[in-house]
């Protein structure tokens, strides 16, 4: 039954035959699964599939990773997700912090940063709070934990962003986005339907091979039928609702701030920092961190590719001077970058 | 950006929940859900869960499908 | 005598020799091995393979193993994969200081089950101890002599267009186990090491095909870095169809809660084989009847086409390639 109502999905996508089609797979996770299921081969040359700026590690601008550093330059034992730990700052990445002997741990879940900064009384421990609004509730709960727990020697260096400001950012850069199902798991559905009245079109994707392929399908036959649309394709995951308790509790912690995107600039109110009273939790202010402004390298394209603008394999350090084992831009780093992706799933190779 | 975990709650205490993804388990939050139980599926990311879910992505394809060649 | 090891027992003096009888000597007699300086042993008719392989694991006790059963199993394995008998093996151990001597003596325990199971006998070995926070526990390097069976020995560069791939079992439990055991993330699961002596299975194999091209454990970097090793070495593309590769179903969600990859995660027991297409199901049931490769699995096919390669086959109909391996494996969570 499935593989019957796959095929006619698949066979949906394939036999697309109307005018060229720019789909935007918001969601990093999206690109790095598209890939490894072999879902991108079934689109018609008339479709792109662009990677769009749903992956945390390449949005953050380079002074991030610099400031992480100054901070274990200081000190204190960085806590991270593994994703951040290769990401190039403007001089080195955190594994050679590590090999020089400075402490970052790597962790699955803020909740063990946290867990980490209570076993070890005598560090302070800062956790790298990177990623959107699916990643934010998790760093709020543990801020919020911290505070009410009076745990003294943790803090967060916060790199926090929100979609729906970036969605505006990006309206003319595609013709379909290929919304987040996580990120919409949290804020629910409002904003995809006020878009659609707006005439952005978009459909909500889950992430299985099935999920992907029926949302694909779903993307261009209604691409085709030519009315603004939106689609909630993944319901058994995102209510219209979404999780009010962790939207509430983002707004309790955090507020919107003005933010900068690697690649696309400062989109207003699109960043998430501590408000006053969690500034106690705040690495920057705690440790007087001072302004540090970081150089990515000039000849990096991540930001056309971030914007759809260029094919990854358009920069002249594609696969040469930038790979994912030596990597120049955060797109190669990041698995789900779109650089790294389509390098390592052979983009350009099949 | 979002790598999130299907996996079904086996016990729940003090806001913290035991969840399993095919043999493998770990001690997630459920502080964000109201009403968890053991049995219910959960959506996890970084160690919360996100959303409470149904485990079967079959019948919904199928739906989705069903309803666009309407 | 201590609890514990001490530099004392590493000075070559009457406490090393107490360390060595009552550790060592008595788990591992035989004949051959003596307390002269070298041991001296028959020749094998024929060929001989040697290898030789260091072991440190952090834990040194993993569910399915420890550090000494690893040590035999990982130089046994080596020879096995060029179709040579083991023979013979030595055994140089470095130990921290202050490491427990009933931990040492559950590892040398290991050592000569295992080494009994591969009816390979220990003939010479070596003892030191380094100072406190010089070595992790215990580190343990074997040296391992087999005797070549048969004609043609496989090799990573004979595979050809048209052979069949094979797995002796599940992928990345030996990895999981190892990520489990050192509790970096909180997660559990019933995991336990595939760390085992194959030659049986090789033997078998020999047994039913003179034409295997390849076989070759698949220890760090797992199934997938040898993948590519292989098609690098024969010039050859590899395809392989992700829904055939053997995946513990918990070794599986480890696998997906942290974004890992099972191709990559280490192997301790499993064997990659290429063989010719025809062989491949005669080896595959022989393989089935031995005790270490009860799972294995035919999971793909070497090609002509993209040389260096290797390219999955997707449960959408497509392909894409197996990302190359690289560099440290680390969680992914956005």
């Amino acid at each position: 039954m499935s593989g019957e109502q796959r095929q006619t999905a698949a066979q949906i996508i394939q036999s697309y035959d109307g005018p060229h089609l720019r789909i935007m797979e918001v969601c990093g996770t999206h690109t790095h699964e598209n890939f490894r299921l072999g879902v991108r081969k079934l689109l018609p040359p008339q479709v792109d599939l662009i990677s769009g700026p749903g992956c945390p590690v390449c949005v953050t601008p380079v002074g991030f990773i610099d400031e992480a550093i100054w901070l274990a330059g200081h000190g204190v034992t960085i806590t991270t997700f593994g994703d951040l730990v290769r990401v190039p700052g403007t001089r080195q990445n955190l594994a050679d912090v590590r090999a020089n002997g400075g402490k970052v741990q790597v962790v699955y879940s803020p909740l063990d940063a946290l867990a980490y900064a209570k076993e070890h009384a005598d560090e302070q421990v800062a956790f790298l709070s990177v990623g959107f609004e699916t990643t934010v509730p998790a760093a709020c709960l543990v801020a919020d934990q911290a505070v009410t727990e009076g745990v003294g020697n943790f803090s967060l260096l916060t790199a926090n962003k929100t979609m729906p400001n970036a969605y505006a950012a990006l309206r003319d850069s595609a013709d379909v986005f290929l919304y987040p199902g996580h990120v919409h798991a949290i804020i629910g559905t409002g904003l995809c339907e006020s878009l659609a009245e707006q005439g952005v079109s978009g459909v909500l994707a889950g992430f299985t091979a099935k999920e992907l392929v029926t949302a694909l399908a779903v993307a261009v036959r209604k691409a085709q039928e030519g009315k603004p649309f939106f689609v909630n394709a993944y319901p058994r995951v995102v209510k219209p609702e979404g999780t009010p308790a962790a939207v509430a509790l983002i707004r309790k912690v955090m507020e919107p701030v003005d933010t900068e995107w690697r690649g696309l600039g400062v989109i207003p109110q699109s960043g998430l920092a501590l408000r006053e009273a969690y500034q106690n939790m705040d690495a920057r202010k705690k440790f007087d961190m001072p302004h540090i402004e970081g150089k990515p390298n000039p000849a990096c394209r991540c930001g056309e590719v971030l914007r759809g603008v260029c094919k990854p394999s358009d920069c002249p350090l594609f696969g040469k001077a930038c790979t994912p084992l030596r990597p120049v831009g955060a797109c190669m780093v990041s698995s789900e970058g779109a650089c790294s992706a389509y390098y390592q799933y052979g983009g350009d190779l099949l | 950006m979002c790598v999130g975990l299907s996996a079904k709650v086996v016990r729940v205490q003090d806001g913290m929940a035991m969840v399993d993804a095919s043999g493998a388990r770990r001690e997630v939050s459920v502080q964000l859900m109201d009403d968890v139980e053991p049995g219910d599926y959960v959506m996890v990311h970084a160690g919360i869960a996100i959303a409470k879910i149904t485990d079967e992505d079959e019948h919904e394809t199928d739906e989705i499908m069903e309803a666009l060649l309407a | 005598m201590s609890d514990k090891v001490t530099l004392a027992m590493g000075a070559g003096g009457r406490q090393t020799a107490e360390l060595i009888d009552k550790v060592f000597a008595r788990r591992f007699q035989s004949p051959l091995l003596t307390a002269d300086d070298a041991a001296v042993l028959d020749r094998p008719a024929g060929r001989i393979a040697m290898s030789t392989d260091g072991f440190i694991v952090s834990p040194s006790f993993f569910p399915g193993g420890n550090i000494g059963k690893l040590s035999v199993c990982g130089t046994v394995n080596d020879l096995a994969c060029m179709g040579a008998r083991p023979r013979y093996l030595t055994c140089a151990f470095v130990i921290e200081e202050g490491f427990e001597l009933d931990k040492l003596e559950a590892i040398a325990d290991a050592m000569a089950a295992t080494a009994a199971e591969a009816s390979v006998t220990l003939v010479a070995g070596d003892t030191k101890v380094a100072g406190r926070g010089q070595v992790d526990g215990v580190f343990i390097t074997t040296t391992g002599v087999g005797e070549i069976v048969g004609g043609a020995t496989p090799a990573g560069a004979n595979a050809r267009p048209g052979d069949a791939i094979i797995v002796t079992g599940d992928v990345g439990r030996h990895g999981c186990t190892i990520l489990l055991a050192r509790d970096d993330f909180g997660i559990e699961a019933d995991v336990t090491s595939d760390c085992a002596p194959l030659w049986s299975s090789v033997e078998a194999m020999l047994g039913v095909s003179k034409n295997i091209h390849v076989i070759r454990d698949a220890t760090r970097g797992g199934v997938g870095t040898v993948l590519y090793e292989i098609a690098a070495q024969s010039g050859v593309g590899i395809s392989l169809d992700a829904a055939s590769v053997p995946v513990d179903p918990a070794v599986g969600g480890v696998c997906r809660m942290l974004g890992l990859e099972p191709l990559y995660l280490a192997c301790e027991g499993r064997l990659v084989v290429i063989a010719p297409a025809e062989e491949a199901p005669a080896l595959v049931e022989a393989l089935r009847a031995c005790p270490y490769s009860q799972g294995a699995a035919i999971i793909g096919r070497v090609t002509d086409e993209r040389p260096g390669w290797v390219v999955m086959n997707t449960e959408v109909g497509t392909q894409t390639l197996l990302p190359q391996p690289g560099g440290e494996l680390l969680p992914r969570i956005c």
